[in-house]
């Protein structure tokens, strides 16, 4: 018997009903010895409390990187990662990286040309020639 | 002495009951080690039932619809200066949302009045929600990529689009003129997020010159989600206070597909 993989009966539509953040973990590594952590480390001790603390659902990890530049890593839900270096960087601009991790979706970058995607079927319907009046031009 | 057949039924009542009880406790402790909250459920049962069936504001929007007051229920733990509000107790009662303020009562047109339970009643809505002065056509459950980043909102912000031009189901649309009023209909959406664009490099040149000059642009745009879109009915505009009136000149209507 041929091996099956298991249905999807829902499409997921995260919002509509309850929301979850899509990021899920957030990976802060930094260097004890460069020059280009300092700003990181700065960050570590004084913005990164508050920033735990206002985003509980999000799982905070920070280990040290030695000899590379400073570095943070957002994990999402749908499994992808988004790592963004932050050297020579102020703690200003690190938490406004933090903070576009945190509200990132985690897809992949694209260019969207249309504002609204759908996956309901069209409320209207289609269009038919059989029915309906004749319309005058 | 005991038939073998009376012994095979004692052991299958036996293995009936013990079975059993080994399962049921089983996966509670599952679900226990799960879930940090699930021992904190388990032990406070009743109340976490009774909330559970009354969830809390951001599950369930209806009733926040009208629930746009300031509330001045202020927590003492709270410290305006050091953290970032997270619920709306937290925020100061001067920078609150507002609830719309009507001078007078909705006013209904009698044929609109009649045409409206054909509406209401068939099923699945859209509207055409106007945001900055361009068409949003929505219907539930729908994904939007806002063309521009929104400011001031966050992710998981409930938000309700109170500019429609026209809101109809297969067979009925109602169109305004040229908005239809916000008392008839809600569609709200939640944020979900904020996207970025991949990085766009476009490169300028001058003429008889060599240098190329590189422009970089990576704009970001605000996600949401349609929660719900839906008409009120008759009954309920009557109760929120809508008076019927014979005919005006500048109300919306219903029209029926041709």
């Amino acid at each position: 018997m041929p091996l099956r993989g298991i249905r999807t009966s829902t499409a997921a539509r995260n919002g509509a009903g309850a929301f979850i953040l899509q990021c899920k973990r957030l990976d802060f590594h930094y260097c004890n010895w460069a020059g280009s952590s300092k700003g990181m480390v700065a960050f570590l001790e004084k913005t990164l409390p508050t920033f735990a603390r206002e985003n509980p659902q999000i799982e905070i990890r920070v280990s040290p990187r030695p000899q590379k530049h400073p570095l943070i890593k957002g994990l999402y839900i749908n499994g992808r990662e988004k790592p963004v270096c932050v050297r020579n960087m102020e703690p200003h601009e690190i938490l406004k990286k933090a903070n576009l991790l945190k509200e990132a979706s985690g897809e992949k970058l694209k260019r969207v040309k249309k504002p609204v995607t759908s996956l309901n079927e069209s409320v209207r319907g289609i269009w038919s020639p059989y029915h309906g009046d004749l319309r005058g031009v | 002495m005991f038939s073998r057949s009376a012994l095979r039924s004692l052991a299958s009542e036996l293995r009936l009951t013990a079975p059993s009880t080994i399962s049921s406790a089983a996966p509670l402790q599952q679900r226990a080690c799960l879930h940090q909250s699930a021992s904190l459920m388990n032990s406070q049962q009743p109340q976490s039932q009774s909330t559970s069936s009354h969830p809390e504001s951001p599950l369930s929007a209806t009733p926040r619809a009208q629930d746009t007051q300031p509330k001045n229920v202020k927590t003492s733990t709270f410290d305006e200066n050091t953290m970032t509000p997270q619920t709306r107790a937290h925020v100061p009662i001067a920078k609150q949302p507002v609830a719309p303020t009507f001078n007078s009562p909705l006013k209904v047109t009698k044929s609109l009045m009649s045409q409206l339970p054909h509406l209401v009643g068939q099923k699945p809505h859209y509207v055409v929600a106007q945001l900055h002065a361009r068409p949003y056509l929505l219907t539930e459950g729908d994904h939007i990529r806002l063309p521009f980043l929104m400011p001031k909102v966050k992710a998981g912000d409930i938000l309700r689009f109170n500019r429609a031009s026209a809101l109809g189901s297969r067979d009925f649309t109602m169109k305004g003129s040229p908005t239809i009023d916000e008392r008839i209909y809600e569609c709200r959406v939640r944020v979900t997020g904020v996207d970025s664009e991949p990085l766009r490099i476009k490169e300028k040149t001058k003429r008889r010159q060599r240098h190329v000059k590189q422009a970089k642009s990576k704009h970001r745009y605000t996600l949401m989600r349609v929660m719900d879109v839906r008409v009120k009915t008759p009954d309920e505009l009557l109760a929120e206070g809508a008076v019927v009136v014979e005919e005006s000149a500048d109300s919306s209507v219903i029209e029926p597909r041709s």
